[in-house]
């Protein structure tokens, strides 16, 4: 695929115009390509949803003891996340208030300071202003801890160990923002009452496409697997991938999150139940942390595949730890990180039971990195699959002549399902995987968000 | 993932091993380039472990790998289905495949304390030319490898791959490095 180096951006009156073309297309099922690669655009998510949103930046078992950090990004500001020496959680710019240097330059570890390798100013793990070399002779004293501490995020919370910031000071909460996508969060990880936890770090991968085009594929892209996946089945080591959408279930929740959800037990029976945990572990889970829908979600028809709004994905799906081998279940969660217009990175955290050791862990890990990761046997595909998107958003002719993509599947046709109307947990569950309804979902969201920026 | 210093002199495999390795590893350099991946994969014991571990960036003198944290990791079983994948038409991080050139070199054979095996260490530059990319990829990498010495040959028993890169700049690891 052609990478063009030209960066085309339409200025604010494009923009008005191309937001009223959403705004029309959407209902439609129809989507300018301009949305995938654009300076203008990339600026205004970056303003609007970026600046804005509660946007996910670490895992509560990844910062477990106090002076524990881990260096993450909000959209393209570099972030340090902390356990600071009270406990308390902290998500602070990594930029020093005197000359702008990055105080951290460590993916992780853990320290009581930052230092500043500059002028040497000095940073407690909470933030604040603590010192600098010769600070009486250069400064007559302290300065203010607070004043010339680094920037904290004005808003954090967690939920499930998840830890999300938000650069605004006003805005939903969390609870408000996730909204129902916390109710399905809660059946990913309630499978036991201590919760999930990472392995290892993030795997990170520079992706020649747009963050939304990863983003909407999770929101509930069934319709690709047997086609861009396809290599998979054919060489007899995943079966049944032209059957995916119709045990799959779509999943739509107001905010722009949206999941596909397995019905496993279809596929492979009983074994199927709990996403297909094997035996032994399916034995140790504790369901008292959920209601009885989340049981016989979790049970019957578990969420497989997701998006929380902007750009936290969710996979988890049993597959063979090796060829032939015994299934394995693995949780993945991925962050589709922007790096500029139509260029992301691929963040992949592998989460296990916090019940779980480390060894007893280790089947789910493999298979996960076996399947979803830069070298896996699905996802490397995807990876030049998403590089379509942002080429063509940068095509002269397809700007000329308006260019939509088609998002019309299910769309007023005669595969459009009802929601299933025994369904007894929030949103718009439909008993099948054809439509793209979920995608829909979130370039709404998207829609709404940009809209704001006036 | 450092050789103990003191080893530097004493653990010199001979002459003859050092020749037999480094022909090993332009043949499967070749092989490789030239994406005879059977050819290649014959070359595997059966006890094979590939492996890329993630790196992470860290200050002067910690640890860079943490445990349980990895890109890939096949055993031969693993490795086969990843070659079978490349053969059917529908591999598409890999179809149409990369041109790749890759240059091996600093290369250092040791013994070990195991009779008939030797422990290889080299450097990796692989140039991708991917499809219809505009430019092509540099990965980088030093590579740790154990190699049986048999009636046949050697194989490879062990390969730990160390990429430069953190974060990785090609878009996925669908070549073997």
């Amino acid at each position: 695929m052609s990478t063009s180096t030209i960066r085309m951006s339409m200025g604010p009156a494009g923009m008005d115009n191309l937001l009223e073309r959403v705004a029309e297309g959407l209902p439609q099922g129809l989507l300018p390509v301009e949305v995938f690669n654009d300076e203008d655009v990339f600026q205004a998510e970056m303003q609007q949803i970026f600046a804005k949103a509660w946007v996910f930046v670490a895992h509560e078992s990844e910062i477990r003891n106090n002076g524990d950090y881990v260096l993450r990004r909000i959209g393209l500001d570099p972030v340090i996340v902390t356990r600071d020496d009270a406990g308390e959680i902290r998500v602070m710019s990594n930029y020093c208030r005197h000359r702008g240097a990055q105080v951290c330059q460590s993916d992780h570890g853990n320290t009581s300071h930052f230092r500043c390798s500059y002028h040497g100013w000095t940073f407690k793990n909470n933030g604040d202003w603590a010192g600098a070399p010769h600070s009486k002779e250069a400064y007559g004293g302290r300065l203010d801890g607070r004043e010339w501490g680094l920037l904290r995020a004005p808003r954090i919370d967690t939920h499930q160990g998840f830890i999300f910031a938000s650069l605004s000071e006003e805005g939903p909460t969390l609870k408000e923002f996730l909204g129902d996508a916390a109710w399905v969060l809660d059946t990913i990880c309630g499978l036991h009452p201590g919760g999930m936890r990472v392995i290892g770090v993030p795997e990170r991968t520079k992706i020649r496409g747009d963050w939304k085009s990863g983003a909407e594929n999770f929101s509930g892209d069934g319709y690709h697997i047997d086609t861009l996946h396809f290599g998979n089945e054919q060489t007899n080591y995943a079966a049944g991938l032209r059957q995916n959408n119709d045990v799959a279930n779509s999943l739509v929740l107001d905010g722009g999150h949206a999941f596909l959800c397995h019905s496993f037990v279809d596929m492979f029976g009983p074994f199927g139940e709990f996403s297909g945990y094997p035996q032994h572990i399916k034995e140790r889970f504790d369901l008292s942390s959920l209601d009885e829908a989340q049981r016989e979600f979790a049970r019957e028809r578990p969420p497989s595949i997701g998006n929380i709004f902007p750009n936290l994905g969710f996979i988890r799906f049993p597959a063979p730890a090796e060829p032939g081998g015994a299934p394995a279940v693995f949780t993945s969660f991925r962050q589709f990180q922007p790096l500029g217009p139509g260029m992301m990175e691929m963040w992949n955290w592998q989460f296990t039971f916090e019940f779980m050791n480390d060894e007893e862990s280790i089947p789910g890990y493999t298979t996960g990195q076996y399947n979803f990761s830069s070298a896996g046997l699905f996802e490397q595909d995807d990876t030049v699959a998403w590089e379509g998107a942002r080429s063509v958003a940068q095509s002269v002719w397809n700007r000329k002549a308006q260019t939509n993509l088609h998002f019309q599947q299910g769309f007023g046709s005669n595969i459009e399902r009802p929601a299933d109307p025994t369904w007894r947990g929030p949103g718009v569950f439909r008993r099948n995987g054809y439509g793209e309804f979920g995608q829909m979902n979130f370039y709404a969201q998207w829609l709404n968000m940009l809209q704001k920026r006036k | 993932m450092t050789i103990p210093t003191d080893s530097y002199t004493k653990n010199f495999a001979s002459e003859a091993t050092v020749n037999q390795v480094s022909q090993f590893l332009g043949y499967e350099a070749m092989l490789l380039d030239e994406r005879r991946f059977w050819d290649w994969f014959a070359l595997l014991d059966d006890e094979i472990i590939y492996q890329v571990p993630l790196r992470t960036v860290r200050e002067f003198g910690k640890d860079e790998f943490p445990p349980n944290a990895w890109r890939q990791r096949d055993n031969k079983a693993m490795m086969e289905t990843r070659i079978k994948r490349l053969f059917t038409g529908s591999a598409w991080a890999e179809d149409p495949p990369s041109r790749t050139v890759r240059s091996v070199g600093s290369l250092l054979v040791e013994v070990s304390d195991e009779p008939n095996i030797v422990v290889v260490h080299s450097t990796v530059t692989l140039y991708r030319h991917r499809a219809q990319d505009e430019q092509g990829d540099l990965i980088a990498a030093r590579r740790r490898d154990r190699m049986r010495l048999t009636e046949d040959g050697l194989r490879l028993l062990a390969r730990t791959v160390i990429l430069a890169d953190t974060v990785m700049t090609t878009p996925n690891l669908a070549v073997i490095l």
